[in-house]
């Protein structure tokens, strides 16, 4: 028994430095107090986008160091293309061809990033890359990029594709007269940052993170869910056309009638 | 799909009352019009079929009443354009996962609008040059084609044709690609074909095609429901809205004036049209860089 006691304890002791290790920064506190304003947020036929608002307190007495919050869609597949010239000679009469795809096996859908002042003046570019502070250090590079091809390149095209979609935005300083995000640090500690999510962002699980940053190095985080959902008519059709594809196209087809018909019947000549 | 409501249903009304005028179905001015209002190819163009299909069957009730369906004729065709239309629709469904349905999309509009655009111009040019344009002969159309000679010959009471299967399967097969990558009904290809391929009278044809035009936009309404999901419900309802009435509208407007100038005025909007697809395809683009491979 005894022996047995031991075995798992030296399991216990040898295992927990390992998974420290391989946890991206689990020595940091998990005890930043924030919240956010809505939890969930509803998604109707009229929908044309939110806000979403971060707050809390940074937990230093003194109110020492600097307030990131990043807001994150989910993790998808993407594929970058690179338009190409056919014939790609000297000819007068040339084509722009979509070519050279290079697939990353995840990218975040949408990317948001707050801060009072440059992230670069809060946290060192390694802390950036690791704790993916940053849309491009968490896009993950799946196939190989074509020969002339440069996959920093391909990165940057996506950030830049995206953020001209609305998808990745970056916001270094407290909201602007007349543009309303950004993150905006009160007396006593207290911040506020919010998020313009633009209509055409993915309708899933998000997670707002807060990072508190002292002297380039994270000191404290937290982590809080957001659902954003479809609801009433606008859920039953997506739900429809997801999941029983063939009866949405059925009930189109139906619609498409009717609408013919009805043309048919209002607008009969004598 | 944060385009605005109203515009797109200003944009419909406008192509029905177009197509209204001149007498043609119009999925191939709207399918252009969508692109270049920003809406992704692959929805423009599975979404487009919704609307024909409410157009052609507002048509087929007309035509109906007249009697000027050749059902027989009209099934023929359709299971070619069923075969036509499912090949279609997988080959949309690769090319958008290659990340080519744009670019293929655009050079078939380009071949396209050119052609039927400038036909129209200058049917129009001679007409106003007080010369009849030639299409009159089709009232004395030949007795004979190729498709009285093939094999497995039927015979179509309501067109008075005694004629191969093959024709018809073969035209409705290559209109049921083509409706199914373009977005089009394919109802200014099909009635030409049926006039010189396979002799039919001219009473029977609009009605007839509407037909073959009805099953085909129908079924790829839903096989694009399920194989790319990029039919659209709610900018297929707008759609349908805008262009079933704009179409009455022009079809009245129309019937005061003069067709051939119409046609002229409509050729020389869809060479325009596209020169624009030339345009985007040939000048070298600021952005090299896109994301692809889906329907962003």
């Amino acid at each position: 028994m005894r022996r047995m006691l031991a075995a798992l304890a030296f399991v216990l002791f040898a295992a927990a430095p390992a998974t420290a290790q391989q946890q991206p920064g689990s020595d940091v506190a998990e005890d930043l107090p924030a919240g956010v304003a809505e939890e969930q947020i509803t998604v109707s036929s009229t929908y044309g986008g939110s806000y979403i608002t971060v707050f809390g307190v940074n937990p230093d007495r003194r109110g020492r160091g600097d307030i990131v919050v990043v807001l994150r869609g989910p993790t998808e597949p993407a594929t970058v293309m690179r338009k190409r010239r056919v014939p790609d000679w000297q000819f007068p009469f040339g084509l722009w061809v979509n070519g050279d795809p290079v697939r990353f096996s995840e990218a975040p859908a949408f990317f948001a990033v707050l801060s009072n002042r440059p992230l670069r003046e809060i946290a060192s570019p390694e802390s950036i890359w690791r704790y993916q502070l940053d849309p491009a250090a968490s896009a993950q590079l799946a196939s190989a990029v074509p020969a002339g091809g440069d996959p920093s390149a391909y990165r940057a095209a996506l950030v830049r594709l995206r953020r001209d979609q609305g998808l990745y935005q970056w916001y270094s300083r407290p909201p602007q007269e007349g543009v309303r995000g950004g993150l905006t640090a009160y007396q006593g500690g207290l911040f506020r940052a919010v998020v313009r999510l633009p209509a055409n962002a993915p309708i899933a699980q998000y997670h707002a993170d807060t990072y508190l940053f002292r002297d380039g190095r994270l000191i404290s985080r937290q982590r809080i869910p957001i659902m954003i959902a479809r609801v009433g008519v606008e859920r039953t059709i997506h739900d429809l056309a997801t999941n029983v594809s063939w009866l949405y196209g059925i009930v189109t087809v139906l619609l498409a009638l009717l609408a013919g018909w009805g043309a048919a019947v209002i607008f009969r000549r004598p | 799909m944060p385009v605005a409501v109203l515009l797109i249903l200003l944009v419909s009304g406008a192509v029905g009352f177009v197509s209204g005028m001149v007498g043609v179905g119009g999925g191939f001015i709207m399918t252009p019009a969508l692109l270049f209002m920003g809406i992704p190819a692959p929805v423009a163009v599975a979404t487009g079929a919704s609307q024909i299909a409410a157009t052609s069957f507002s048509g087929i009730m007309t035509q109906t009443r007249r009697k000027a369906v050749d059902w027989r004729m009209g099934l023929l065709l359709s299971i070619g354009g069923v075969i036509g239309g499912s090949a279609g629709v997988a080959l949309f469904e690769r090319l958008l996962r290659l990340g080519q349905l744009d670019l293929i999309v655009s050079v078939l509009y380009l071949v396209l609008l050119s052609s039927v655009g400038l036909l129209m111009v200058r049917e129009s040019y001679r007409f106003w040059r007080g010369r009849p344009p030639k299409s009159v002969s089709i009232l004395r159309r030949p007795l004979k084609s190729i498709a009285h000679n093939l094999p497995f010959r039927l015979r179509f009471p309501r067109s008075g044709l005694y004629i191969s299967v093959l024709p018809p399967l073969g035209i409705g097969f290559g209109i049921g690609a083509l409706s199914a990558i373009m977005g089009i009904g394919g109802g200014f290809i099909l009635i030409p074909a049926m006039i010189y391929l396979l002799r039919m009278p001219t009473n029977v044809v609009i009605g007839t095609s509407q037909f073959q035009v009805l099953v085909i936009s129908s079924l790829i309404v839903v096989l694009q429901s399920v194989a790319t999901q990029t039919v659209d419900l709610v900018l297929a309802l707008l759609l349908m809205a805008g262009g079933v009435v704009g179409a009455q509208i022009g079809a009245r407007v129309g019937a005061g004036i003069k067709a051939e100038y119409v046609r002229g005025i409509l050729g020389a909007l869809l060479v325009a049209a596209s020169a624009k697809f030339l345009l985007d395809l040939v000048i070298p683009p600021e952005e090299v860089y896109l994301l692809g491979g889906g329907i962003g």
